[in-house]
């Protein structure tokens, strides 16, 4: 049983969407509940998986079975694997993903257009994110990072907002370029790399971690280390690592890549919006974790002034983006490159404080932004406008919803007691502490990356006080009566999002006694490999 | 030189070898002298036809694809690479007659299927030429047959786009014909792939090389749909009827790279030659894609929109060739068999919605709930057409610029970096396209009418195509096994 526990975690939600597929559409609860009932099953099995993870560098709950072998005559094989498996990296964002799955099918039930297509498009979006999440083979992954895309340019595209058909375009040009990117460093590395472990015959293999390895590189291939080939001003493994870095920054996204996420936001129906900005951009910053920079060290160290710097132009821009924004949802998702920007801080100091402090910043921005658009989205189902400027005073009219508002605002702040407090203050003392241990980025760059905290208290603070203080008001005649207090469905899936951004505020080392090994070994790993190959070269 | 006794016994034993077209040959005259008796029987000449093709279709597999052997004393060549392509060509055929079940037009019924059958046997013979007359002669073959065809739907607009192809077709040969002349001259040989050819080429460079091979290449591009000398394509593709243009757009254009592959390996004289065609070809790949592409954005009606979708595939296509590595060529083979399922899975759908009155880009609104299965599958298919996983589109696509990285490696020359680069940025520029049918199918609100359901098998032969799409994705030994069997020799 235990060896397929991750398969069961993947295709839980495929098996479901099948079975959806085949129940006449007129059964709108029935979909419901098999997404209900697909998301609790999956909780199980990630909690029996928790049960016997053990916090080490080694890989857990493998599965690895032969996919695709092509005899390719004199080219040698070809060598796909169906490979999964968890460790201290992926752990926690498979946890994410049930979760936020969970409170994302919950929050569905307020779709009543096509249900059907939605809750069947939504599963296999679920088995995507997870199995993206798993999978340690680079062709593997890569068809399940593909296997996103559609399903949610139909979410957002049939079931968003007016202008949902220009933004879910937008977005997946955006996503599909992106892609295209990271296809061009896929076939190359595929054709550079072979499986150590075969000797008779050349095996071209897509296994990530045997592209970690420099010694794995066949001799003279495009990306062999020793290979030194210029194309234009920069190496081969140079451009790789940059076509990598570019493709995975449209998915975070980072400035200035990132103009589709907030067209994506607005327009999308709420528990869409949870999904891409708790999940989907959160596999941009673990794809930068799982192969740019493990597979190319030596030019990720040499791009982390870049990097760093990327990463501080978002925080900047992002937050002074969303200061301005007249749109709730938009000011989110503006807020979400801000706080994405920190991810790249982080991994651009190569420092395990730094880089725990990324890994946790996305694991915390998944639990808060989840509930910031859950926020939005209970304002927009009730009276369809999610302009700022046309409400005030709410504080008095729903006191609950605010004191929610609240806690979402402020963990989002990063205030002390927050998840997102304990992230970035990690991100800040890497950023900080990179200059004088290894010397890959400046203090300024930290220095100049905190006023995007003092930015972004001051947009939430403003927001407070329009919406909801002074004296309750909202535009539109017949609007006022439209603001009920929060519904059991809406207490449900908020609440447990408060909850697990207080926990993980206060209790950070439930999860960084779990991710801590591997932030040791990756950092040292990419310094070690880095150096080494630099120094070849 | 051989006795005549020799020669005469060479040309009764090759016979023996040629079954295949033979079948096709007896096929097609059985429909021509059925149809003077009743034009009228559809259902009876369809049937003839399809098994025709299925009886040569079954003697191509039961013979291996591990021939190669000279026939008629050097004029024709059989090899497993033309045998694949000819089997190809015969899956087109037979997939045409089933999307011609149901014939709108009723009229000239026995000569719509002998004109299909003869396509067959000219991309047959194509296949087999390794001499520029037999080339010519079975090009012109093709084209005289499709000329024909592509006016089939017996309108003023069928007229027009049948007469431009008869227009552009006439001089593209013209063109060709006077660069086979010119190879001719320099060479003293009709044989391209005999050791006189090369030796006299590398003896004896000669800018001439360049121009006749440029020119004798044009007949090929010109039956490929690819840039510069595709301006056809659209016109055609709108007027004909659809499993007409399914047709065209997959056999013609098979049989006519397949030629193509072997004329440029020749003229490219073992690398020994003054002139890199590798750099040519990668060019016209360039071009191709990008013009296919780019013109594709602003199409507003279907299949004109597949016709420049088919002028890039035949870019895609040409990028296998322009590795020029066996693996390459391989490669080629498989994005082959993919396009043609690719291609005919998307026109049995368009037929499907083309009884339904389904025939703008803009009608396709609201038809996605109402057609879910068809929507679905035309989804599907265009986005394997794009080359995004989980189809084998993606697949093909993988494979074939894994070669042109290859290639890339091993000769440093740039421009492969750029077609790499290019055709791999045009796939982001065709999504916007290919998306379009599914964007006004499902995301553009539209009310449809309440129309009779009609089509089934339609639908269902657009599912198997699907389902092979898929299936070929996850399991490309399938597909791959048997091409690997086939050795490319020149």
């Amino acid at each position: 049983m235990q060896q397929y526990l991750l398969s069961l975690l993947i295709f839980t939600p495929l098996i479901a969407a099948l079975i959806a597929l085949f129940i006449p559409s007129s059964f709108e609860k029935f979909f419901r509940m098999i997404a209900l009932v697909c998301s609790l099953v999956q909780i199980l099995v990630l909690v029996r998986l928790l049960i016997s993870y053990e916090p080490s560098l080694s890989l857990q709950f493998v599965e690895q079975k032969p996919w695709i072998s092509l005899d390719l005559g004199s080219w040698g094989i070809l060598k796909a694997q169906y490979f999964v498996a968890i460790d201290g990296l992926n752990i926690i964002f498979v946890c994410l993903a049930v979760f936020i799955m969970f409170i994302a099918g919950i929050s569905s039930w307020i779709i009543n257009k096509n249900v059907k297509g939605y809750f069947v498009l939504l599963l296999i979006l679920n088995a995507a994110i997870v199995g993206t999440f798993t999978a340690l083979d680079f062709l593997l992954f890569y068809l399940f990072f593909e296997f996103m895309l559609l399903p949610m340019f139909f979410l957002i595209g049939m079931w968003g907002g007016p202008r949902s058909e220009y933004a879910s375009i937008k977005f997946f040009l955006y996503t599909l370029l992106g892609s295209i990117l990271i296809l061009i460093v896929l076939i190359g590395l595929y054709l550079s790399v072979q499986d150590p472990d075969q000797s008779a015959r050349v095996v071209h293999t897509f296994n990530l971690l045997q592209m970690t390895a420099p010694e794995n590189f066949i001799r003279d291939s495009i990306f062999d280390p020793a290979n030194p080939w210029m194309i234009g001003s920069l190496n081969a493994r140079e451009w790789g690592f940059l076509l990598l870095f570019f493709g995975f920054a449209i998915k975070l996204p980072m400035v200035p890549l990132h103009t589709w996420l907030p067209d994506a936001h607005v327009e999308a129906p709420t528990p869409v919006s949870v999904v891409l900005a708790a999940l989907l951009l959160k596999i941009g910053g673990y794809g930068l974790m799982r192969i740019a920079f493990p597979v190319f060290p030596e030019a990720a160290l040499g791009f982390s002034w870049l990097i760093g710097l990327l990463g501080v132009i978002s925080i900047l821009y992002g937050a002074l983006n969303a200061m301005a924004s007249k749109d709730l949802k938009r000011l989110i998702a503006y807020s979400s490159v801000s706080h994405m920007g920190f991810v790249l801080l982080g991994l651009a100091s190569m420092t395990t404080e730094g880089v725990t402090g990324s890994i946790y910043q996305m694991f915390s921005h998944g639990i808060i932004s989840a509930l910031l658009f859950l926020i939005a989205g209970v304002l927009s189902d009730r009276t369809h406008d999610r302009t700022i400027d046309h409400y005030s005073g709410l504080a008095t009219k729903m006191p609950a919803y605010f004191s929610i508002v609240l806690i979402g605002f402020f963990a989002s702040m990063g205030l002390p007691g927050f998840s997102g407090f304990i992230a970035e203050i990690m991100v800040f003392l890497g950023a900080f502490k990179s200059n004088s241990v290894n010397g890959l980025i400046h203090e300024s760059l930290a220095v100049i990356s905190t006023l995007g905290l003092i930015l972004g208290a001051g947009y939430y603070l403003w927001t407070i006080q329009r919406m909801f203080f002074g004296k309750f008001h909202v535009k539109g005649e017949d609007k006022m009566e439209l603001l009920t207090p929060l519904s059991a469905r809406e207490y449900m899936v908020m609440v447990p999002l408060c909850v697990a951004a207080f926990l993980f505020g206060i209790f950070p080392q439930l999860i960084l006694d779990w991710i801590n090994p591997y932030t040791e070994h990756f950092v040292n790993t990419i310094l070690d490999t880095g150096k080494r190959l630099t120094l070849n070269l | 030189m051989q006795s005549l006794n020799e020669q005469l016994t060479g040309i009764t034993e090759s016979f023996a070898f040629v079954i295949p077209e033979l079948v096709l040959t007896a096929g097609l005259i059985v429909v021509l002298v059925a149809g003077l008796f009743n034009n009228n029987k559809n259902k009876l000449f369809n049937a003839i036809a399809f098994l025709t093709a299925a009886g040569s279709f079954i003697l191509l597999v039961a013979g291996g694809l591990q021939t190669n052997i000279m026939l008629f004393n050097g004029v024709l060549q059989r090899d497993g690479f033309g045998e694949f392509l000819m089997l190809l060509v015969d899956l087109s055929v037979g997939l045409t007659c089933l999307m011609s079940i149901r014939n709108p037009e009723g009229r000239h019924l026995s000569e719509y299927y002998v004109l299909i059958l003869s396509v067959a046997l000219g991309c047959h013979l194509l296949l087999m030429s390794t001499n520029f007359i037999i080339a010519f002669l079975s090009l012109e073959l093709i084209s005289i047959s499709s000329y024909v065809l592509a006016g089939y739907s017996f309108n003023k607009s069928g007229s027009e786009g049948s007469l431009k192809y008869f227009l552009f077709g006439s001089t593209a040969s013209a063109i060709m014909l006077y660069g086979f002349t010119i190879l001719y001259g320099l060479t003293g040989t009709i044989d391209f792939t005999s050791s006189l050819f090369f030796d006299r080429l590398i003896d004896d460079p000669s800018p001439l090389l360049l121009i006749g091979g440029l020119m004798g290449l044009a007949g090929f591009l010109f039956k490929m749909g690819a840039a510069p000398m595709h301006p056809w394509a659209p016109d055609v593709y709108e007027a004909a009827p659809v499993p007409v243009i399914a047709f065209l757009s997959v056999a013609p254009k098979l049989a006519a790279i397949g030629v193509l592959t072997k004329l440029l390996l020749a003229l490219h004289l073992f690398g020994q030659g003054e002139y890199d065609w590798q750099m040519i070809i990668a060019a016209v790949a360039i071009l191709t894609i990008t013009i296919g592409n780019f013109s594709a954005l602003w199409q507003k009606n279907p299949k004109r929109m597949m016709a420049y979708s088919s002028i890039a595939q035949s870019g895609f296509l040409l990028v296998g060739v322009a590795a020029f590595l066996p693996q390459g060529i391989h490669f080629m083979l498989f994005y082959a068999a993919i396009y043609l399922l690719m291609n005919f899975a998307v026109f049995v759908y368009l037929s499907y919605f083309e009884m339904h009155g389904v025939y703008s880009m803009p009608s396709f609104a609201g038809r996605g709930k109402r057609f879910i299965w068809a929507s679905v599958g035309l989804t599907v298919g265009l986005v394997a057409l794009t080359g995004l996983p989980p189809t084998s589109g993606f697949t093909a696509k993988l494979f074939i610029f894994s070669s042109l990285w290859e290639s890339y490696q091993e000769t440093h020359k740039s421009l492969l970096l750029w077609l790499l680069i290019f055709g791999l940025l045009n796939t982001v520029v065709s999504l916007f396209y290919y998306l379009r049918i599914p964007y006004f199918a499902f995301i553009k609100a539209g009310e449809s009418p309440e129309v009779e359901k009609k089509g089934g098998f339609e639908n269902f032969l657009g599912l198997i195509l699907v389902v092979l799409i898929v299936v070929i994705f996850f399991i490309p030994g399938l597909l791959m096994s048997l091409i690997n069997r086939i050795n490319f020799v020149l």
